[in-house]
This record gives structure tokens, C-alpha cells and sequence, in this order.
């Protein structure tokens, strides 16, 4: 005769079921309770101003326990003509130790007080190890970093990690204790 | 035989007749801006400054040498001068390191780290002045930038000898300008005072702003512009500064190109010509290997050039002067008993160009004409008509002067109408992807290294020429005669 062998394992906290788990129905309506409770009172939380809600929405919203200096994602700072402030000097490129700055300068010779501009400005985060020496080295407060984290999700995969020279210079605060913050002719 | 005193060490001074010149020889730095080895000695920047023991400071570059003379650079009354003069230079300099090309390779940056280091004391508010004076298509000046060392003008009065820059006006409002009806499009050697310049006051407009120049290094080559055959130093990015962001051509471009010094041939000089090559390599390359218009593997195509060799009767081979010397013996060993080999020149002068002069260009504008015509004769072409097989090998050959009919193997590096006019085209390598040396019209041996990645599809002449010669299909792989 075949020796049939049971296959299953056997756990250790295999669960005694009285009768009523049994019956099924029941436990099933009380699970969905729950879950359902959870659901709703984030709901309204969310619907009455998004805070305290269990789950933050990333990357849009900052998650509440990140520290007021928190070296999130790199801006690029406007002149208050809207032109960047950077002087593409390559200084924080040069200090990176991860290397992932890269800049592409271009030559104004309409603006001889600063002919010097990034053409391109590229920053891989898939490198980046948030030291913010960038920010500590850059002679002109071109670069810094905010709280919040950089949108990093894309739907496609081959698009990378990289931040480029449009969405740095998205930064537009209302105002600024170092810069003429908004720019008066508007970004550029 | 002289022998002086620096710092209380007796050194020889062998030819030299100043104490700069005998301190640089052995080994004493002593800071300078407007003396240059190569000309005449002016004494305006004053920051060379030494202690002649027992009679007080002066300019080293203008102090003769006398027996004995104990000389100090870096005494007390030194330093303070040295201190005070790069004060005075600094007056209405801007500063702008920043966004200066020279950064990094400047005089005036390197001394002030090592010799003064404070911040300014004056307190005046600085002049400003001109910031982008274009002196020529090629060349921008910054007024700001400059220390009125005069090593530019000098070098067009005593080196080049177009006479084209002076100095205007007096004291703080002097600036250097062209001269009245001169200009410095009209000099052939005029990038050569944007390296002599030492502070980033004379910019060359090609390379403004390409590269801060640590992100790269330079590759010894020679410049194959013409039969002097400069020595170079092509400069392209650092392998550890690669960029993976940005277009690739950063990567493997030549940013610029430098004279390399060298007494034998060019001493510290290259002309404008030398300057250009990037333009010259960054021309559209060929990298497809064709039989009469159509792609075929590279492999193929060696296998029909063999077959066509072994079939034709008379064959003749039109050598390229832009050849290495390694290249030119690979052929003579592999081919020579193959043809009837001429050299050709490559390239003929352009409109517009110096064909000649007594400084540094010659005539001939191809890099190895010398080494080619030791090995095949300076006999000119002559392709007579039942000729059956031309191989051309560069550029230069215009296939409708051949005879009519012949079979034509093309050996070239550049995307160009011929290759598909061929029977069978090969693309080649070029200088800056293999090393090599090239003999210059006196006969001096000058090596070049690569810099530039191999092209996917690309031979060099040296690797395919035993493959050409090589008995029964061996370039197959196949052995079998
Ligand atoms: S935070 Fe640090 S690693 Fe990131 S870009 Fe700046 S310097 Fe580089
Ligand atoms: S250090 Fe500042 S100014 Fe310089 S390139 Fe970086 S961001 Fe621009
Ligand atoms: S431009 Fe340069 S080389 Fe010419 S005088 Fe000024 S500092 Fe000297
Ligand atoms: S003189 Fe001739 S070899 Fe020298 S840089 Fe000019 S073209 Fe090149
Ligand atoms: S180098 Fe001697 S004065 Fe300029």
C-alpha cells in the first residue's frame, strides 16, 4: 500500500477554530468592518484638509515627521530678473563626492555681469547621497535644498532619476530672506 | 665657470644671464608674470622681486649675475613686497575665478594662494572696463582680467611679428587694443597668446566655456596640419569626470589643443591651424564598411579586396602622407611587392591659408610625407592606363582623374561620396583613436598616443594590411588555401 504523506506544514500557531469562526460569516463582516473604519476615517481626514491621516500621499505630500532642515530634493535659485542665479562655476559638481551634478554652460554676451549660465543643470538622484555639500559650496546661494523629497516616480523606466534645469528652477516661494523673492519679471 | 648663492646654495649658472633664469633652472621658484623664456624682458609686473644681500631688493628677471652674488627669495623684505605688489594687481582685477577659463592653470590665482592670501585692503571702489573686446574671430579680450604683463604684444612684435597689439593710455585706464589698420584675424599664430596670457584675460572663443580645465587631461600628439609636425597636447575630459547625463560628445571630444613643447621642432608655439583639429576630427566619419554603394561586413569586404588583388594584373597604390610610420612599413612589408606604390599628398593648402612661412608652417600640409617618400620615392603619380586595380588609401584622390574602368579600393576614415563610388571601401582609423610616430621634413621622430575611443566597424591601416597580403583567406578565418 502507498504510503500517502501529508505535504502540508504544519505551523505552530495553527489556529483552533470554535464554531462560530467556523460558521464564516460573521468574522468575515467583522474584518470588513475594520478595514472599512480605517478607510473611512482616513477618508474624511483627507477630505477635511489631508492631515493625520495613516498614509501620506507621496510624493505630494511631505511626510509629517521630516525635520524642518530636512535635505530633501535641489532648487535652483532666481534672480529677480527670473534667470537663474547660477554661475555654471562647476564648484558643486567638483565637490559632489557621488558626481552626479553635471552642467552644460553657455556664454550671454549681453549680460556682461554674468555671462556665464547653465544651459543644462542635471542632478542623478539615483546617486545622490544628500550631503548638501552643493549647497555649502556654491559662492552665489544657487543651489539649495528643500523639504520636501524630489518627485522621483515616473511611469516609464527609462527615463532615470535625473532632475533637470526646468523642474530645479520650478522653486517659487512667496518670499525669501536672502532673495527678491518672487522674481518681478516673472521665471524665465 | 659662475657660480652664485640662492637661499646659501652655490649654484652654477651655466648660460644663463639673470637670476631668474638661473633660479628656474635649478629648481627655485621665483613668482613671475611678464617674463617669458622666449621674449625680451620688460620688468612691469614686479612680483619677482629677490633680496641681492648687501644691496637690497630688485627684479630677478632683469638682475645680471655676477660671480659670487648671494641672492634670497623668500626673505623678509621679499615676501612684504611680493605681498604688497599682488595687492596692487589685484586692485581692479574682478576676481571672477568663477567663470575664468584660466582658473585652475592661472598664474595670478596660484601666487595669490602662495604668496598673499588676504582678502583686499583697499578699500576704493574697482574700475571697470571693457569685458568682452573681440580682438579677432577667434580671440576675446576681458580688460578687466588683464595685468598689462604685455607678454601679448610682445609676442606679436618679437615672436609672430604682425605687429598687431600695443598698449593704450597710461596707469589705471591702460588697456591692450590692436593697432590703428591692424588686425589679429591677420595673425596666423595669434591663439598662442591665450596660453602666454597668465591671467584669463585673452579667451579663445571655441573653447569659452566648454570645460573648468580639472575635468580634463592631455594626450601628447602631433599635429598633422603640416611637414613640421608640431608637437600637441590634445585635451579631453578625465575618465573619472566622464559624463552620463549630458551628450556623449563631451566625453570623447578634444576640447582644445595646446602647443607641447618642444625645442626640436616647435619650441612653445603651434599655429592657428593646430588649434582647429578638433574641427578636422569631428568631421562625419565613416564606419560602414561598402562594395560599389552597398554596407557589408567588415570581414567581407577584406575578402573581396583580397580577390580583387589576387585577379588584377596591374596594380598600383597611392600612398597617404597622413600615414604613421608604423602604418607605412606594415604596408611596405604586407603590400609592397603588390604594387607600384606612389605618395600622394592628403590634403592640398586652402583657400586663404599660409602656405609658408619662416617661423613654423611649410608648404606641404600633410603630417608624414617625409617617412612615405623614404619608403616609396618622391616620384609624382602616374597611373598608367592598363592599370587594373588602384588602391587609394586617404584622402585627396579624385577617382575621376584614374583611368577609366580600373577596380578602385578606397582605404578612408571620412563619410564622403567617393566611398561609395569604390568597389570596395574600408573605413580606417584615425590618428586619435591608435598611437604611432610621424617623421617631420627634417627627419625628427615625433610620437602620438590615442585619445579617443575605436569607432565599432573600424580597422586600423597597420591591423588590415597583413590581412590584405595574407595567403588563401585567412582574413575569413577559413585557413584552407
Ligand atoms: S547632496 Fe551631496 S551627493 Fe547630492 S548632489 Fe549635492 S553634493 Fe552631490
Ligand atoms: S556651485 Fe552654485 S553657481 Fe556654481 S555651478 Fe553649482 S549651483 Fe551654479
Ligand atoms: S592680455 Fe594677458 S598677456 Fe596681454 S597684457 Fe593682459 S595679462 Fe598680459
Ligand atoms: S605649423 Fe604646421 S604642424 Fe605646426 S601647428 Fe601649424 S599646421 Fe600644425
Ligand atoms: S617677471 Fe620680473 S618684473 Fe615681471
Amino acid at each position: 500500500m502507498k504510503k500517502v504523506i501529508d505535504r502540508r506544514r504544519k505551523y505552530w500557531n495553527e489556529p483552533t477554530l470554535g464554531w462560530w469562526e467556523r460558521f464564516y460569516l460573521f468574522e468575515v463582516l467583522r474584518g470588513f468592518s475594520i478595514t472599512g473604519g480605517v478607510f473611512l476615517r482616513n477618508m474624511k481626514r483627507w477630505i477635511t484638509g489631508g492631515k493625520g491621516a495613516l498614509t501620506a500621499y507621496y510624493p505630494e505630500e511631505i511626510r509629517a515627521d521630516y525635520a524642518a532642515h530636512n535635505r530633501g530634493k535641489h532648487v535652483l535659485t532666481q534672480r529677480p530678473d527670473g534667470r537663474p542665479q547660477c554661475i555654471a562655476c562647476n564648484l558643486c559638481a567638483t565637490v559632489c563626492p557621488a558626481r552626479v551634478i553635471e552642467i552644460e554652460a553657455g556664454f550671454d554676451p549681453d549680460d556682461p555681469a554674468h555671462p556665464k549660465y547653465p544651459k543644462r543643470f542635471e542632478i542623478d538622484y539615483s546617486r545622490c547621497i544628500f550631503c548638501g555639500f552643493c549647497v555649502e559650496v556654491c559662492p552665489e546661494d544657487a543651489i539649495r535644498m528643500v523639504r520636501q523629497v524630489p518627485g522621483l516616480p515616473v511611469p516609464d523606466r527609462d527615463h532615470g532619476m535625473w532632475l533637470g534645469r526646468e523642474e530645479l528652477l520650478t522653486w517659487q516661494p512667496a518670499r525669501d530672506p536672502a532673495k527678491p523673492y518672487p522674481p518681478k519679471e516673472g521665471p524665465k | 665657470m659662475t657660480a652664485i648663492f640662492i637661499n646659501g646654495q652655490s649654484v652654477e649658472t651655466g648660460d644663463h644671464t639673470t637670476v631668474l633664469q638661473v633660479a628656474l633652472a635649478n629648481g627655485f621658484h621665483i613668482p613671475h608674470f611678464c617674463w617669458h623664456p622666449e621674449l625680451s624682458v620688460v620688468g612691469n609686473c614686479r612680483v619677482c622681486v629677490v633680496e641681492h644681500e648687501g644691496r637690497g631688493v630688485g627684479i630677478a628677471c632683469n638682475m645680471p649675475i655676477s660671480d659670487g652674488m648671494r641672492v634670497l627669495t623668500d626673505s623678509e623684505p621679499v615676501r612684504a613686497q611680493r605681498k604688497a605688489m599682488l595687492q596692487f594687481i589685484l586692485l581692479n582685477h574682478p576676481v571672477d575665478c568663477g567663470i575664468c577659463d584660466k582658473a585652475g592653470e592661472c598664474s595670478l590665482q596660484d601666487y595669490h594662494y602662495e604668496y598673499n592670501g588676504e582678502t583686499a585692503i583697499s578699500g576704493d571702489a574697482k574700475l571697470h572696463s571693457t569685458k568682452f573686446f573681440p580682438l579677432s574671430e577667434r580671440i576675446i579680450l576681458d580688460n578687466e582680467r588683464c595685468i598689462l604683463c604685455s607678454r601679448c604684444v610682445r609676442f606679436t612684435r618679437e615672436i609672430s611679428k604682425s605687429n598687431v597689439l600695443g598698449l593704450e593710455n597710461r596707469g589705471d585706464s591702460m588697456l591692450v587694443r590692436p593697432a590703428e589698420g591692424r588686425s589679429l584675424d591677420d595673425d596666423p599664430y595669434s591663439d598662442n597668446v591665450i596660453d602666454i596670457c597668465p591671467v584669463g584675460a585673452l579667451l579663445s572663443r571655441s573653447f569659452l566655456y566648454q570645460a573648468r580645465v580639472w575635468y580634463l587631461e592631455p594626450t601628447p600628439s602631433v599635429c598633422p596640419g603640416c611637414a613640421r609636425g608640431c608637437t600637441v597636447q590634445f585635451w579631453h575630459r578625465k575618465a573619472e569626470w566622464r559624463l552620463s547625463g549630458l551628450d556623449e560628445r563631451h566625453n570623447t571630444r578634444v576640447h582644445r589643443v595646446t602647443a607641447l613643447e618642444n625645442p626640436r621642432v616647435n619650441g612653445p608655439w603651434i599655429c592657428n591651424k593646430g588649434r582647429d583639429l578638433p574641427e578636422l576630427l569631428d568631421r562625419p566619419r565613416a564606419t560602414q564598411a561598402l562594395q560599389k554603394g552597398a554596407p557589408v561586413s567588415l570581414m567581407q569586404a577584406i575578402e573581396t579586396a583580397r580577390g580583387l588583388l589576387d585577379q588584377a594584373g596591374k596594380r598600383v597604390a597611392l600612398v597617404s602622407s597622413w600615414g604613421s610610420n608604423e602604418e607605412l612599413r606594415a604596408f611596405r612589408n604586407s603590400l609592397g611587392d603588390y604594387f607600384t606604390s606612389f605618395v600622394k599628398p592628403d590634403h592640398l593648402p586652402l583657400e586663404g591659408e599660409v602656405v609658408e612661412d619662416d617661423l613654423l608652417i611649410r608648404a606641404d600640409k600633410n603630417p608624414n610625407t617625409r617617412a612615405a617618400q623614404d619608403l616609396f620615392g618622391t616620384a609624382a603619380a602616374e597611373i598608367p592606363d592598363d592599370t587594373e586595380l588602384v588602391l587609394v588609401w586617404g584622402e585627396g584622390v579624385d577617382f575621376g582623374t584614374l583611368p577609366r574602368g580600373v577596380k578602385i579600393l578606397f582605404l578612408g576614415s571620412w563619410l564622403l561620396p567617393e566611398n561609395g563610388h569604390a568597389d570596395v571601401f574600408i573605413p580606417i582609423s584615425i590618428q586619435t583613436e591608435r598611437r604611432g610616430h610621424y617623421t617631420n621634413f627634417e627627419g625628427v621622430v615625433s610620437p602620438f598616443e590615442a585619445c579617443q575611443p575605436h569607432r565599432d566597424g573600424v580597422i586600423d591601416a597597420e591591423t588590415l594590411f597583413p590581412l590584405l597580403s595574407a595567403p588563401g583567406g585567412s582574413a575569413s578565418g577559413g585557413g584552407a588555401a
